[in-house]
C-alpha cells in the first residue's frame, strides 16, 4: 500500500513537472514575465500543504491533549517537519520569483511575511522539540505550542488576503493544459505531504520503542 | 468569585513581595532596557533615518527583550525548592495561577515603561505626542500581549535545559504578527506616517490606527483567553 503511494506521488510529480514545462507552460500573459512565472506549479502547492500542515498540527495538538495517545504526538511532530519542509519551499521559490520578477529577493509585504512567519512557526516547533528531554512532557509541551502556532495562521491570512499587495494576485490559466498541470502538481504534492507525515510518525514510532527496550 | 479573587490576589502579592524584597528582576530590565536605547541612539546619529521612525523601534525592542526577563523569572523562581508543586497542591483552579503571573508580569512591564519611555523621548529629543493617552493605550496593549504569550512559555521552557534561548525564540516567534500593528501605531502617534498608509508594503497592511487597535485588541484576547485554557496541560495537571 505504501510502496503503490510512493509510486503514484512519484508519478504525478513527474507528470506534473514534465506538463509544466511543455504543454502547460504559461507564457507571457503580463509583460516581462515569462519563465519565471512557471514557477507557480511548485510555489502554490506547497503554500496549501504548508497550511494544511499547520492544521494537522493543530488537530493533532487537541487530540495528544485530549486522549495522551503518544500517536497523536508522532504525527504532530511529522507535520511540524513536513510543513518546514514545504514552507522552505515556498520561501525559496518565492525568493527566486522576487528576484527576476521585481527585482529585490524579499520585500516585506503582506503574503510574503505570512510566508516568513509560517516557516518561523515551523521552526520554533522543531527547537521546542529538540529542548525537551522527557518524552511525555515534550509531547505535552510541543501540542500545547502546535495549538498557539496555529492561532497565528488564520490572523495572518485573513490579513494577507483582505489588503492590496505586491505579490501577484491569483493565476489564471489561459489553456485546459496548464490548468491540468497545475491540479497534477497540486494532487502530487499533497499526496507527497501526507506521505511525509506518515513516514515521519512511524520512523518517530520505531524510535521510540526502541529507547524503551533500551532502556529496559 | 470572592474565592477566585482571594487566590489570585494571594498569588499576586506574594510574588510583588518576593520581587520588593530581593529586587532581583526590574533592575535588571531597566539596565537591559537602557543599554539598549544607548546603542541604538549611537546608531542614530550614524543612520539617515529620523528620530520619530527609530524610537518606536527601539521601545519595542526593549519592551521585548525587558519583558522576556520578567517572564523567564516568573516561573524560574518557583522551580526553585519545588515551589510550583505547593502552588499545584493548592484547592484553587490552575489558571488562576496563570492569570495571577499574567499580572505580575503586565505590572513589571508597565513599571518598566514608566522609566524606559521618558528616556527614550529625552534620548531621541521628541516632545510628548498630543495624542498621548493612544501612546498609552497602544504600550499596554502591546504590554498584554507580550505577557500573555510570555507567562506560558515561561512554564513551559522550565522542563527543558536551555531555558532563556528557548523562551525567546518561541516569544519572539508567536508574536510577530502583533508586532506589525503595533509598530504601526507607534510610528504613527510619532508622527512618522500619515494618519492613511496606501501602498503594498508591511505597514500599509494595517493601514489606519482604527485597524492596528482593532488588530492588537484581538491578538491579546485571542491569545490570552488560549493561554489561560492551555496553562493546565503545560503545568501537568
Amino acid at each position: 500500500m505504501r510502496r503503490l503511494l510512493i509510486l503514484l506521488t512519484f508519478v504525478l510529480l513527474a507528470a506534473s513537472t514534465w506538463m509544466s514545462l511543455t504543454v502547460g507552460e504559461v507564457t507571457a500573459a503580463e509583460a516581462g514575465i515569462t519563465v519565471e512565472k512557471n514557477i507557480v506549479y511548485v510555489h502554490v502547492p506547497s503554500a496549501i500543504c504548508a497550511s494544511l500542515c499547520f492544521v494537522v498540527l493543530l488537530v493533532a495538538g487537541i487530540a495528544y491533549l485530549g486522549t495522551n495517545s503518544p500517536a497523536y504526538d508522532y504525527i504532530g511532530a511529522a507535520s511540524a517537519e513536513a510543513a518546514f519542509v514545504f514552507a522552505t519551499v515556498l520561501n525559496a521559490t518565492g525568493c527566486v520569483f522576487a528576484r527576476a520578477f521585481w527585482g529585490y529577493w524579499w520585500t516585506p509585504s503582506p503574503r510574503l511575511i505570512t510566508s516568513a512567519i509560517l516557516w518561523f512557526l515551523s521552526v520554533a516547533y522543531l527547537i521546542l522539540r529538540a529542548g525537551v528531554p522527557d518524552p511525555a512532557r515534550r509531547a505535552r509541551a510541543c501540542a500545547v505550542f502546535g495549538i498557539i502556532a496555529f492561532l497565528d495562521v488564520p490572523l495572518l491570512f485573513i490579513s494577507a488576503r483582505l489588503i492590496k499587495d505586491i505579490h501577484i494576485a491569483n493565476v489564471e490559466f489561459e489553456t485546459a493544459w496548464q490548468g491540468a498541470a497545475f491540479g497534477l502538481s497540486i494532487l502530487g504534492t499533497l499526496l507527497l505531504g501526507f506521505l511525509l507525515i506518515w513516514l515521519k510518525a512511524d520512523v518517530l514510532k520505531c524510535r521510540a520503542k526502541l529507547e524503551e527496550e533500551l532502556v529496559d | 468569585m470572592n474565592y477566585f479573587c482571594d487566590s489570585l490576589r494571594a498569588i499576586f502579592i506574594k510574588d510583588i513581595v518576593a520581587e520588593f524584597r530581593s529586587r532581583q528582576v526590574l533592575p535588571t530590565m531597566v539596565v537591559l532596557g537602557m543599554l539598549i536605547v544607548w546603542v541604538m541612539r549611537i546608531v542614530s546619529e550614524a543612520a539617515s533615518v529620523s528620530a520619530e521612525i527609530m524610537a518606536p523601534a527601539v521601545l519595542w525592542i526593549a519592551f521585548l527583550f525587558s519583558g522576556l526577563l520578567a517572564q523567564e523569572r516568573s516561573f524560574a523562581a518557583e522551580e526553585q525548592e519545588d515551589c510550583i508543586a505547593g502552588l499545584l497542591l493548592a484547592p484553587i483552579d490552575v489558571g488562576t495561577i496563570y492569570l495571577a503571573k499574567l499580572l505580575v508580569n503586565i505590572l513589571m512591564l508597565c513599571v518598566f515603561e514608566a522609566i524606559i519611555v521618558p528616556v527614550v523621548l529625552l534620548a531621541f529629543g521628541i516632545a510628548v505626542p498630543d495624542r498621548w493617552p493612544a501612546l498609552i493605550g497602544v504600550l499596554l496593549l502591546g504590554n498584554v500581549g507580550i505577557s500573555s504569550v510570555g507567562t506560558l512559555f515561561s512554564a513551559m521552557v522550565q522542563l527543558s535545559r536551555v531555558r532563556g534561548a528557548l523562551l525567546s525564540i518561541l516569544v519572539l516567534v508567536i508574536l510577530l504578527p502583533m508586532m506589525i500593528p503595533a509598530t504601526f501605531g507607534l510610528l504613527l502617534l510619532f508622527g512618522a506616517i500619515p494618519a492613511e498608509l496606501t501602498g503594498t508594503g508591511a505597514l500599509s497592511m494595517v493601514g489606519s490606527f482604527k485597524t492596528a487597535v482593532g488588530y492588537m485588541i484581538a491578538f491579546d484576547t485571542l491569545f490570552t483567553v488560549a493561554c489561560w485554557l492551555l496553562f493546565g496541560f503545560v503545568v501537568g495537571q
